[in-house]
């Protein structure tokens, strides 16, 4: 019996479902970037299949089905840089500046403190494109030589916590322009980092999408050049 | 039957964008080349956001949900995370601070730059 109800399509897409929805309920209920939907579905799924004794692989029949949906999702982020087409155009020069430190920052960084912690290639890969959004870092990711699961994983941890910690950042660095706070957040932290700079405002949430995307793409070029 | 056009637009393009990733003499994610398929289209007029609208609004607004299966799977991986868990976290958060702060900074030098030109 177990078999049939887990082991069907249906019962990973339910439980997904239903997993973020509570996510989602939690977050606005909260308003605690730490309840954030995606951390709390896996805290959900991950012990619920691990207690009941459930395969992955079981899951994975409906999971599978969603994961068809992440080259669309990322596709369509090209309309969200389209509808910014006037602020892009505007500070192309400052965009192009932010987002190539800001990549080639994130792909050092994470390089270097890897080998410094001795952790394996693997391991390394999987980490350096940490920075962007989840469906083009899985993208790079495999590209490289990383482990999907573990990368969606420091994705997430990291958009958390630029969410968290952005804000703080502004106010004690005194990064003043809001050009420039949209950028950091978008390029630090991605979607997760972006949902905070709407927060701060309309320039600091465009130019937060627009640093997403941008980073994303340049995060892709930059680590085919360096890794393969 | 609207909805059903704007899915197999997107799908077409992420499978052109299959296509295409297919053919180069590199690696690069289709789904980033669909992506850049989409912004030519829109950049072009082949295509007007109208095209793709009810479809694209339920991908971007729902889009932390389509990740969920894709780290579940960590489930798999516990046994890499846990022994180094503490440098996993520590290069998050030091990587995380240096890019914030690289990129706010340079943004900041480029528009006051600009600024002073055009003041000239």
């Amino acid at each position: 019996m177990k078999e049939i109800i887990c082991s069907s399509p249906f019962f990973g897409i339910t439980l997904s479902i239903v997993a973020y929805s509570i996510g989602i309920w939690l977050n606005r209920k909260t308003r605690l970037a730490i309840f954030n939907p995606l951390l709390i579905s896996y805290l959900i799924i991950i012990p619920l299949l691990y207690f009941l004794n459930i395969p992955l692989e079981w899951y994975n029949e409906g999971g599978d089905i969603i994961n068809m949906f992440l080259s669309p999702a990322t596709a369509v982020l090209a309309i969200t840089v389209y509808r910014q087409r006037k602020l892009l155009k505007e500070h192309i020069l400052a965009i192009l500046a932010g987002t190539i430190t800001g990549s080639l920052c994130s792909i050092i960084v994470v390089y270097l403190l890897a080998h410094l912690f001795g952790l394996s290639e693997e391991m390394t890969s999987s980490l350096i494109p940490k920075s962007i959004t989840t469906p083009m870092a899985i993208a790079v990711s495999d590209s490289i030589g990383g482990i999907q699961s573990i990368t969606v994983l420091s994705v997430i941890v990291t958009g958390t916590l630029g969410n968290i910690i952005g804000p703080t950042l502004i106010r004690i660095f005194r990064i003043k322009n809001e050009i420039a706070q949209g950028m950091a957040l978008g390029a630090s932290s991605h979607a997760v980092g972006t949902s905070r700079a709407i927060e701060l405002g309309e320039i600091q949430g465009s130019l937060s999408s627009i640093a997403l995307v941008m980073s994303g793409i340049i995060t892709v070029i930059l680590s085919l050049i360096l890794f393969s | 039957m609207k909805i059903l056009y704007q899915i197999a637009i997107i799908f077409a393009l992420c499978l052109l964008g299959e296509v295409i990733s297919t053919l180069l003499p590199f690696p690069f994610p289709s789904a980033i080349t669909a992506m850049l398929l989409l912004l030519i289209a829109l950049f072009t007029g082949v295509l007007r956001i109208d095209h793709i609208k009810e479809k694209s609004d339920f991908l971007l607004s729902n889009m932390a949900f389509f990740f969920i299966p894709a780290g579940v799977k960590v489930m798999e991986n516990f046994n890499l995370i846990i022994p180094v868990w503490w440098q996993f976290l520590l290069i998050i958060i030091i990587s995380t601070v240096l890019v914030f702060l690289v990129t706010a900074w340079s943004v900041s030098l480029v528009i006051r730059f600009e600024e002073r030109r055009k003041a000239k």
